[in-house]
């Protein structure tokens, strides 16, 4: 039996527009998507910003009603078998909320290790051994408003672990923490996994899908695009060569002009502090340099290199540069 | 259900009511609506009511305690689930085993349990700055009274806080709902000087009863049958929040996992 069984899902939200005469608009989040999780798998959930991630999430940790499609979880139905579920689930959602902040970060474990009915003589064990685990061994007595977000996360992982569950859910664990924050993370990550639990990963840091994952869906606009390890991803770009430009205030109908060159197969510009990245995927390689400079004559450039293709640009290929 | 997750409930409620109670103590609104609001209505009503000789002060010290308890569980007890939802915790209280009837239940309890405080807070400015005589006619039937008075808003505000989240409607008009539960309640004076056709609203709110038990053991003015009877009343309309508030929680969490409401954006 898999551990986690995505059949057909699908969710619409349903809102109004207008005033007086309001009007039904429907937006389709999650798309009649399938996929499974084998028990002890570290699965990826790859996907720009609204492409479905955490709706999945949500639906699969009984916190919202699927419009269409079935998930069991470990055999379990997320709408008629929630309760079922939940006891044997845990799940964080990236960010600082979730958490009571006039309490100290052991006060925080306590409760919910009463609420997920962990006897007390074993929550006092395992919060000690969580706090070690996640780094807050020494700032568990004192509360939660005077910790960084790094820390806060963490004390969300604690928390996730408390009532040793079968199957984690992890929203953009390391979302907003420091390197160092995030890597520690990755490791704590790495770590359950060597315990068998069953991961369920979402995240848009390729490199963390990369170096966690053994398996990576890649969801856009609500539909899976691709489903692989991935190394089998990567080969798809095996052919390409990817030219990074940093370039300075890129016009919209420039990086239109970038896209329509014939040997170009994928644009995507990220704004990194006041400068830009320009990433360029082609099967022309280094010799494509002399005609994109052309297209951004006038136009301030800086350092330009040419490299192979990560599992990034596999992505950013399958969501069409939409990274 | 097994034994055994019974106990886990009613740990896990106790965990809900000790957590409460230490969010809410150093909370300032807390401290307004619990100790202020109700010693202005206690002064307001000892120099209207008792130094005019149309109460005597142990009726105004219970009464403006009530509005106390009652306006501490209308806007703490009512907000409870919506306040997990505004600290963004209401995903987790949902998506753990303990079923959150349980977990609204311990919080109640523990702001009815503070709210106390407002008895105590009347008591003492009647006693220090008015100089009345407080005695409890019936000390052991006021207590018995007090624990189901407890037990009859506890259950009051399960209806209330599922019904909060359900229409933020309602929710808009919580501040209206505040005075006439103070005047149908019969906290201040009896419901007799209002209009007949408002007498069936207070028979059933469990908080008259509470009123009318409390006024008369503590006056010393109502016989042994009739407090059993406001006790029964209470516990019979306790038992039918309970009821109603089951389902609207049921309710209210299947409108929020369908319309993705349990968490604010």
């Amino acid at each position: 039996m898999d551990a986690v069984e995505v059949r057909s899902l699908r969710r619409v939200y349903r809102t109004t527009i207008g005033v007086l005469r309001r009007k039904a608009k429907e937006v389709v989040a999650v798309d009649d998507i399938s996929f499974s999780l084998r028990p002890g798998e570290l699965f990826g959930l790859l996907g720009p910003n609204g492409a479905g991630k955490t709706t999945t999430v949500k639906m699969l940790t009984t916190l919202l009603i699927p419009t269409g499609g079935t998930a069991l979880i470990l055999g379990k139905d997320v709408v008629h078998q929630a309760d079922e579920i939940r006891a044997r689930i845990g799940f964080i959602f990236g960010g600082e909320r979730g958490l009571y902040w006039r309490l100290s970060g052991i006060d925080n474990l306590r409760y919910f290790a009463s609420l997920y009915h962990v006897e007390p003589a074993v929550a006092r064990k395992r919060i000690a051994s969580l706090l070690e685990l996640v780094g807050l061994a020494d700032r568990g007595k004192e509360k939660v408003e005077g910790y960084s977000r790094g820390m806060m996360q963490r004390l969300h992982i604690a928390r996730t672990l408390l009532h040793d569950p079968e199957v984690l859910f992890l929203d953009e664990p390391t979302i907003g923490l420091d390197p160092v924050g995030a890597r520690e993370l990755r490791q704590v990550i790495r770590d359950l996994q060597a315990e068998k639990k069953t991961i369920l990963l979402t995240t848009h840091y390729m490199f963390e899908a990369d170096a966690l994952c053994q398996r990576v869906a890649v969801i856009n606009k609500g539909k899976i695009v691709a489903l692989d390890t991935p190394e089998a991803l990567k080969s798809n770009v095996a052919d390409l060569a990817v030219v990074e430009m940093e370039v300075f205030g890129v016009p919209q109908d420039v990086l239109e002009r970038v896209r329509s060159l014939p040997f170009v197969d994928t644009v995507s510009l990220e704004n990194v502090d006041q400068r830009q990245s320009l990433r360029v995927q082609t099967r022309r390689g280094s010799e494509a340099v002399p005609d994109l400079v052309g297209v951004l004559s006038g136009l301030r450039v800086g350092r330009v290199i040419v490299r192979e293709p990560t599992l990034e640009d596999a992505y950013v290929r399958l969501v069409g540069g939409e990274a | 259900m097994k034994p055994g997750l019974w106990r886990q409930h009613l740990r896990a409620g106790l965990a809900a009511f000790e957590v409460t109670l230490r969010i809410n103590a150093p909370d300032s609104f807390v401290l307004f609506t619990i100790v202020v609001q109700p010693l202005i209505i206690a002064i307001m009503a000892m120099w209207m009511l008792v130094e005019r000789g149309a109460a005597n002060a142990l009726y105004v010290v219970v009464g403006s305690g009530m509005t106390g308890l009652w306006s501490t569980l209308l806007f703490l007890g009512g907000n409870s689930i919506n306040w997990e939802r505004w600290t963004g915790t209401l995903e987790l209280m949902v998506g753990q085993p303990t079923p959150v009837a349980v977990i609204v239940f311990g919080k109640n309890a523990a702001v009815v349990f503070q709210s106390l405080l407002s008895m105590v807070a009347s008591y003492t400015v009647a006693a220090i700055l008015f100089r009345q005589p407080l005695s409890v006619e019936q000390p052991l039937l006021f207590a018995v009274s007090l624990l189901l008075t407890m037990v009859a808003f506890v259950s009051f505000g399960l209806v209330i806080a599922p019904l909060f989240l359900l229409s933020p409607a309602v929710q808009h008009f919580q501040n209206a709902i505040e005075f006439p539960i103070y005047m149908l309640g019969g906290f201040l004076f009896p419901i007799a000087l209002l209009p007949g056709w408002t007498t069936p609203f207070s028979y059933l709110l469990a908080p008259f009863w509470a009123a009318r038990a409390l006024h008369g053991a503590s006056t010393g003015g109502a016989s042994l049958e009739e407090l059993a009877f406001d006790w029964g009343m209470m516990l019979l309309l306790g038992a039918i929040y309970l009821l109603i508030s089951g389902r609207l929680i049921e309710r209210m969490l299947r409108k929020a996992r369908s319309e993705a409401t349990l968490r604010l954006e």
